[in-house]
């Protein structure tokens, strides 16, 4: 080597040696880039998925709680939602998790099981459990409880039922000339309430009054169609778990026969002619919901599209209603529920921050301040004392469709994903019977049949490995 | 020299020590993982062989995965050869604004994977997409193509040609490498244009085959990110590729220690295509000029 090329070489060595400690004190001096309001505080946390406008009413929250008291400062962080699970699962893993994170996957029991998260009871006082207990909906209690122990907080229950665009209604002579035109107070949807379909075959016929074909048969508009089977085995008589016994219940003669109406009322308009109206459909989250551009005129739905098209839709007339039973054999006021619910994980560095801003959020002080939220993002509270407060009292008497939702909030007959430690298996293998059937590549009996047999597996796998249990 | 080499080992010690650390010890842990219950959070069970025995004898959609990603390499990687090397063969030939054509060919490969499904979910979707709204000029009423059996499959294929750009860059390097006095050679012999092609210009060109069918092979069997964003392994499993079922088993059901069993899997399988090229490779490639 030169003396001239180990001159460059020391100085190149050099410049490299000084660029990595520039970096390396850049590092120590800036180690917060994130501003802290309340630097003496302890901090909390706080993961969750949402985003757009919901996520401004979630910062707005934080922001409350930090205002609220001197001892905690909540640090909110939107994740996204189709990466969340495995960042927070690794973040577990790695020993440094979110104090607490908002989910609505189905992963609890799973979660619970393999001790990912932890239960909630250590840090709740003897009070606040009483109050969990004594004020929570039953169904939010399900949700939560695992083994006998709550393993999150339900914050906001999602139950589902029927929309219908009066218009629609009125074009094809559903509604009587005299029927209102739109739902501007609790009378006027209580006259059309008494008009929809009381029956499950009856909404059918009026779907298929309703559907719109183009000059090639091709669907410009769907009347209705039954969709989920998790939200129609109820409807039936049916369901995924029997709560008292604790086991399941997949292939009953109520299952499948729900199977079979989603599976019929599809075939009647084709397979494929749906797959290719659905892909049509540009979104679904926002002010392109296909029922708000009037590409459907029936179709079930969560309430927070009650307040979606108050703020992006207010124009179009419409009204709520629960998915009705089958003529023979169903239940009323059925369906399927999830929810927004806050769990707090394994490792988590303060828990009982964590908890303090959970019972903000629930409004366990203040319900009348926890609904001035729940009103703005047009969540269902998972208690009576914030639906019964003079704000959500107002909300409804401003969207009277959301009474349907609040309505439904205490039926027995409204059912979350069983509680099993395999939920999420067990939730895409119901999904999977159901693409099965409708699709008929099986008969709604062979996809059940089907299911039963997996799932009956993968309890005999587990029973059969100790160390699963 | 000694202190050379230690100079050279320390210029490279952040690859090695990340080599180290994000490659080499999870893949020794990953074949202790592959037998034992492990969840990432709570400490591993070791159970012996059952993940592998489960794999094969208990769970069916395991052969289904396989058998899908199979058929992917067997269709793909021959299709995105041919493709390359004839979009390679046509860019090499000396026409006017040929630096521009071989741009626009290279450019989609470098289009980011998201980005490309994204356009192609709009393409293919039947009622509003591109394809179908080709098909309809020619009176054919195009397929739901991502929804339906075997559509959707086939969709994927047919996506896979969009990034052919980058191997097809690589083979123009290559054909730019025979000696141009090989071809004068053969004209002089009376060698006509597909004489040469097929007599000079594919047996110079084999290496660079070579490099490209192992490594499409091996991008084959780890085939995920498109299927993952596009079809989540739908409609009814016919696209649930070998990589997106593993990585369903380990983030979806946290069942880790049978995620690394099928790793493994996938890794001896790898390996032992691999090997059965390189052991025909002698056949049919060659190196000298």
């Amino acid at each position: 080597m030169t003396a001239e090329r180990t001159r460059h070489f020391h100085t190149a060595g050099w410049i490299f040696s000084a660029a990595i400690l520039i970096a390396f004190l850049l590092g120590v001096f800036f180690k917060n880039p994130a501003r802290r309001k309340y630097p003496e505080r302890e901090p909390v946390v706080f993961w969750h998925m949402w985003s757009g406008v919901w996520k401004t009413i979630v910062e707005d929250i934080c922001v409350s709680f930090n205002e609220s008291q001197n001892q905690y400062e909540v640090l909110p962080l939107s994740v996204p939602g189709d990466v969340a699970d495995s960042k927070f699962l690794l973040s577990v893993a790695g020993g440094a998790p979110p104090d607490c994170m908002v989910q609505w996957n189905q992963i609890v029991p799973q979660f619970a099981h393999n001790k990912v998260i932890a239960p909630l009871d250590p840090v709740m006082s003897p009070e606040d459990y009483i109050y969990f207990k004594e004020t929570t909906f039953p169904v939010a209690q399900k949700i939560a409880t695992v083994n006998g122990r709550p393993y999150c907080m339900p914050l906001a229950l999602d139950i589902r039922a029927c929309y219908f665009r009066l218009d629609h209604l009125h074009e094809v002579g559903l509604l009587p000339p005299g029927a209102p035109k739109r739902i501007t107070d609790k009378e006027e949807f209580e006259e059309i309430a008494a008009l929809l379909p009381d029956n499950l075959e009856e909404l059918a016929e009026w779907g298929n009054r309703l559907h719109v074909f183009d000059n090639k048969g091709r669907i410009a508009r769907l009347g209705f169609l039954p969709e989920w089977l998790r939200m129609f085995a109820p409807a039936f008589g049916g369901g995924f778990y029997d709560w008292e016994a604790e086991k399941l219940t997949l292939n009953t003669p109520e299952n499948r026969r729900a199977l079979r109406f989603i599976a019929d009322e599809t075939t009647k308009l084709g397979f494929d002619n749906v797959v290719r109206f659905k892909s049509s459909l540009t979104g679904k989250h926002g002010a392109d919901w296909p029922f708000a551009l009037g590409k459907r005129s029936i179709t079930i739905d969560g309430q927070w599209r009650v307040q979606q098209l108050k703020q992006l839709a207010p124009d179009i007339a419409y009204t709520t209603a629960p998915l009705p039973p089958p003529k023979k054999g169903g239940k009323k006021n059925a369906g399927w529920v999830h929810g927004n619910f806050m769990i707090i994980p394994t490792g988590a560095k303060n828990p009982q921050g964590a908890w303090e801003f959970i019972k903000f959020w629930i409004g366990q002080d203040d319900p009348e301040r926890a609904a001035r939220f729940y009103t703005r993002a047009g969540w269902l509270p998972p208690r009576p004392q914030i639906a019964n407060t003079e704000c959500f009292r107002e909300y409804v008497k401003e969207n009277p469709q959301f009474q349907t939702f609040i309505d439904l909030l205490d039926s027995p007959n409204i059912e979350p994903t069983p509680p099993v430690t395999f939920q999420l298996l067990l939730y895409d293998l119901i999904k999977r019977a159901d693409e099965s059937a409708t699709r008929g590549t099986l008969t709604p009996k062979q996809a059940l049949d089907n299911l039963e047999e997996q799932i009956n597996d993968e309890i005999a796998r587990k029973e059969g490995a100790p160390h699963e249990k | 020299m000694k202190g050379q080499a230690l100079r050279g080992y320390l210029f490279i010690s952040p690859w090695l020590v990340g080599f180290a650390l994000f490659v080499a010890v999870p893949f020794i842990a990953s074949i202790y993982l592959s037998f034992t219950q492990y969840d990432i959070i709570s400490p591993p069970v070791w159970v012996g062989a059952v993940n592998y025995k489960r794999l094969f004898s208990e769970d069916p959609l395991f052969w289904k995965s396989l058998a899908v990603t199979i058929k992917y390499a067997l269709i793909a990687v021959p299709l995105g050869t041919v493709v390359g090397v004839v979009i390679a063969l046509l860019l090499n030939l000396e026409i006017r604004g040929i630096r521009f054509y071989r741009t626009a060919f290279y450019l989609p490969s470098i289009v980011p994977t998201v980005a490309t499904c994204a356009i192609f979910s709009w393409m293919l979707n039947p009622q509003i997409g591109l394809m179908n709204g080709l098909l309809r000029v020619a009176g054919i009423e195009g397929p739901a193509w991502l929804s339906r059996e075997p559509w959707a499959f086939y969709s994927l294929i047919l996506m896979s040609l969009w990034s052919v750009g980058g191997s097809m860059i690589i083979y123009l390097a290559g054909l730019k490498n025979i000696p141009i006095s090989l071809y004068e050679a053969a004209i002089v012999d009376g060698a006509n244009a597909w004489h040469r092609t097929v007599h000079i210009t594919l047996p110079m060109l084999t290496p660079v085959i070579f490099f490209n069918l192992v490594m499409g092979t091996i991008n084959a069997f780890q085939y995920f990110a498109q299927a993952y964003i596009m079809t989540q392994g739908g409609p009814e499993d016919s696209t649930t590729f070998y990589a997106l079922y593993l990585f369903q088993r380990a983030w979806r059901y946290l069942d880790m220690g049978y995620a690394s069993a099928m790793a493994w899997i996938l890794f001896l399988i790898i390996m032992f295509i691999t090997m059965l090229l390189f052991k025909t490779h002698k056949k049919w490639v060659h190196y000298d000029s």
